[in-house]
């Protein structure tokens, strides 16, 4: 009889529970709700955070402006996917159930590919700011959007400076293996070949490495003409960089998009100076930018990170496309995605059929502790 | 010639890096059988005291080399203060329990204290300024930097000083004796809890002493740095006798050299194999150690 009783009462509990969290929402005071998923913690976590934040920046422009008409208001959740694709799938799974109907995420290219297929099934849209692997979009998914640029647009255009612009003849590469920064550096050597660069040697390191003495040491008895570093993370490039001058190493450096971040200099310093990195053009004097600018800096008092600009940009392109659609239906929100062709705060976005959309990879030099851009590679000039 | 020169500069430099982790572990193992997993992260405490602290010396017009000594003190200091916390907090209520209960307190540990420096610093990482840490002169064709050779000489005199501690002082043979026999010292009248909180408090020091070395090495703190060094030092640790001072030493520098060879003449994506190849193979042949053999004269 008791245990009928105590029965009786888990049920009834239970039963409350779904009760509270059953209720339909009345039409016109429902709550959009988009997700997030970047890397939170771990190493990547700095540019994890600025994706957070630069959506986040999105979503209170669009609450302040006063919403999207049929919602009552917009909300965003965060994800941690810690770069680790178990993670991310497990966070996209999460997100399904906060009922979110489009994500912005994630960050490794490794991460972003799992979880937009978990994605998928439920239809959700994901824009991606940060991932460049072009396995991304080549695999045909109907919702997979992204906002930055692609690896085998990258890879050509650095080595289209390295030739056309310093000259080169000789370059050594160093990766630490992770999907996009060895897909890079293997484009690169690639690319490089072609272009008749002699590429002395390509090593590894791992990732988590603090001390690169050993392969700096091979670096400098090589000699070669330029090293180009490509790591996942600002913080380590910053380290290789700094590691290389001090041991002498005067050739010329360059990094890539991740290695792209205010924190490089931060760290490095005068090490880092007249290096180059190759990053999506992003106009630091257009007003949309400054506009964001100093909203962001107002919000979290750090300056944008790299990637925060394309993730506000991917929010608000989103945002803009349920405005127009009127619902947040996946097939019609698509479609508005794709008519879309609008300023960003990084750079003119209009979506391509297999969503991807453009690269603009410039050339920038490090001069002064700042990123100032220094050739073009669309139009092969110098600014 | 050159090129295996200076692979054996970078080595002794990592390696001494590793011997000073490693010594906190060893320490900590021999007086009560416990791998501090935590430990890695006195390490990163050690590293962001010191980047802190000399952050804010140097803006107050303080000689470099005046605020680096006053810095590596004070968080030798606290990183002592904090290891003794973490063992009256997390270890000492264990101790009558199974070596496992405790090993398990210790991740615990290891993850609450970097959620800590995450949450409390957080999760970029923190320039170390430059003033003290840059220049060095050519030999020839290597080239040395004075952070290498400060690296070497605080390794070398804390060395020293430990070995004092441990083998010339009353606190040392207190220490030495809890480690033979806990109960035993005890009823000879040694305050046992005090001497395992002072081998944690040392132990603790030395790895804060290597957290700055390494943030000015290097240039820059990491909340997530405890961890790799914290492995590599344990394994350091193990490969030299765990629980033997000079083992911790030997056991340092054959990781950082063998790291870094591996990483020059093979692939730097070998190293970190290389490295545990070689602790596997000694545990195989000689589960002691390399100074494994006089493990219950000299350990602490």
């Amino acid at each position: 009889m008791k245990r009928l009783l105590v029965l009786a009462v888990a049920l009834l509990a239970l039963g409350m529970l779904f009760a509270g969290c059953g209720g339909e929402e009345k039409k016109g005071e429902q709550v959009l709700k988009i997700g997030t998923m970047s890397p939170l913690t771990g190493p990547y976590a700095a540019d994890g955070n600025d994706i957070r934040q630069g959506a986040e920046i999105a979503v209170e422009v669009f609450n302040e402006a006063g919403g999207i008409p049929g919602f009552s208001k917009i909300e965003m959740v965060s994800e941690d996917t810690a770069c680790d694709p178990k993670q991310a799938v497990a966070a996209a799974n999460k997100l399904i159930n906060e009922k979110v109907s489009a994500v912005v995420g994630a960050y490794c290219s490794s991460s972003t590919i799992p979880a937009s297929e978990t994605l998928a099934e439920e239809s959700i849209i994901m824009l991606t700011p940060a991932s460049t692997s072009p396995k991304v979009t080549e695999r045909g998914l109907k919702y997979m959007f992204r906002t930055c640029g692609r690896d085998d647009h990258q890879a050509p255009a650095a080595v289209k400076f390295m030739k056309d612009v310093e000259h080169v003849k000789t370059i050594f590469i160093v990766d630490d293996k992770t999907t996009y920064s060895q897909g890079l550096a293997e484009g690169v050597a690639a690319a490089a070949e072609a272009a008749g660069i002699k590429v002395l040697e390509h090593d590894h390191v791992n990732q988590g490495d603090k001390d690169y003495s050993a392969v700096l040491t091979k670096v400098k008895a090589a000699h070669p003409d330029l090293f180009y570093i490509s790591l996942q993370n600002s913080a380590t490039g910053a380290l290789m960089v700094i590691q290389a001058r001090r041991m002498g190493i005067d050739a010329i450096l360059m990094g890539q998009d991740a290695v792209y971040h205010p924190k490089l200099m931060e760290i490095a310093k005068a090490d880092a100076e007249g290096m180059y990195c190759t990053f999506g053009a992003i106009d630091k004097d257009a007003p949309k930018f400054k506009e964001f600018q100093t909203k962001y800096t107002a919000k979290t008092g750090n300056a944008p990170g790299a990637y925060s600009a394309y993730s506000f940009d991917s929010a608000t392109a989103y945002l803009m496309a349920v405005k127009a659609a009127g619902t947040t239906d996946p097939a019609k929100v698509r479609d508005e995605l794709l008519k879309l062709d609008f300023t960003g705060a990084s750079k003119q976005i209009s979506y391509q059929e297999n969503g991807d959309s453009g690269s603009n990879y410039t050339v920038y030099k490090i001069q002064g502790g700042k990123f100032v851009p220094y050739w073009n590679s669309l139009t092969g000039e110098k600014y | 010639m050159d090129f295996f020169l200076q692979q054996l500069i970078n080595g002794i430099t990592l390696g001494g890096v590793y011997a000073l982790i490693a010594l906190g572990y060893t320490m900590v193992y021999g007086i009560i059988q416990l791998i501090n997993f935590a430990h890695g992260e006195f390490f990163a405490a050690g590293g962001y005291m010191g980047v802190i602290l000399i952050s804010y010396l140097s803006s107050q017009g303080l000689h470099p080399y005046a605020c680096l000594v006053i810095s590596l003190v004070l968080s030798m200091g606290y990183c002592a203060l904090l290891a003794m916390a973490v063992e009256q907090l997390a270890y000492k209520p264990l101790r009558q329990a199974s070596r496992l209960a405790a090993l398990l307190s210790a991740l615990g540990m290891s993850i609450f204290l970097q959620n800590g420096l995450m949450l409390t610093q957080g999760v970029y990482d923190r320039a170390y300024p430059t003033e003290i840490t840059s220049g060095g002169f050519e030999v020839g064709a290597l080239s040395i930097s004075y952070m290498q050779i400060l690296i070497v000489a605080v390794t070398a005199s804390l060395l020293v000083g430990l070995n004092i501690l441990v083998f010339k002082t009353r606190i040392g043979r207190a220490m030495r004796a809890t480690a033979q026999d806990k109960v035993m010292s005890a009823l000879v009248g040694i305050n046992s809890n005090r001497i395992i909180a002072l081998t944690f408090a040392v132990g603790a020091g030395l790895a804060a002493a290597a957290g700055i070395m390494v943030g000015l090495y290097y240039g820059s703190v990491n909340y997530t740095m405890g961890f790799v060094p914290g492995i590599k030092a344990f394994a350091a640790a193990v490969l030299g006798g765990i629980g033997n001072i000079t083992g911790a030493l030997v056991g340092g520098l054959i990781i950082g050299m063998v790291e870094i060879f591996a990483a020059g003449y093979i692939s730097g994506e070998y190293k970190d194999v290389f490295a545990f190849v070689i602790l596997i193979g000694v545990l195989y042949f000689k589960p002691t150690g390399i100074m494994g053999e006089n493990v219950d004269d000299t350990r602490v």
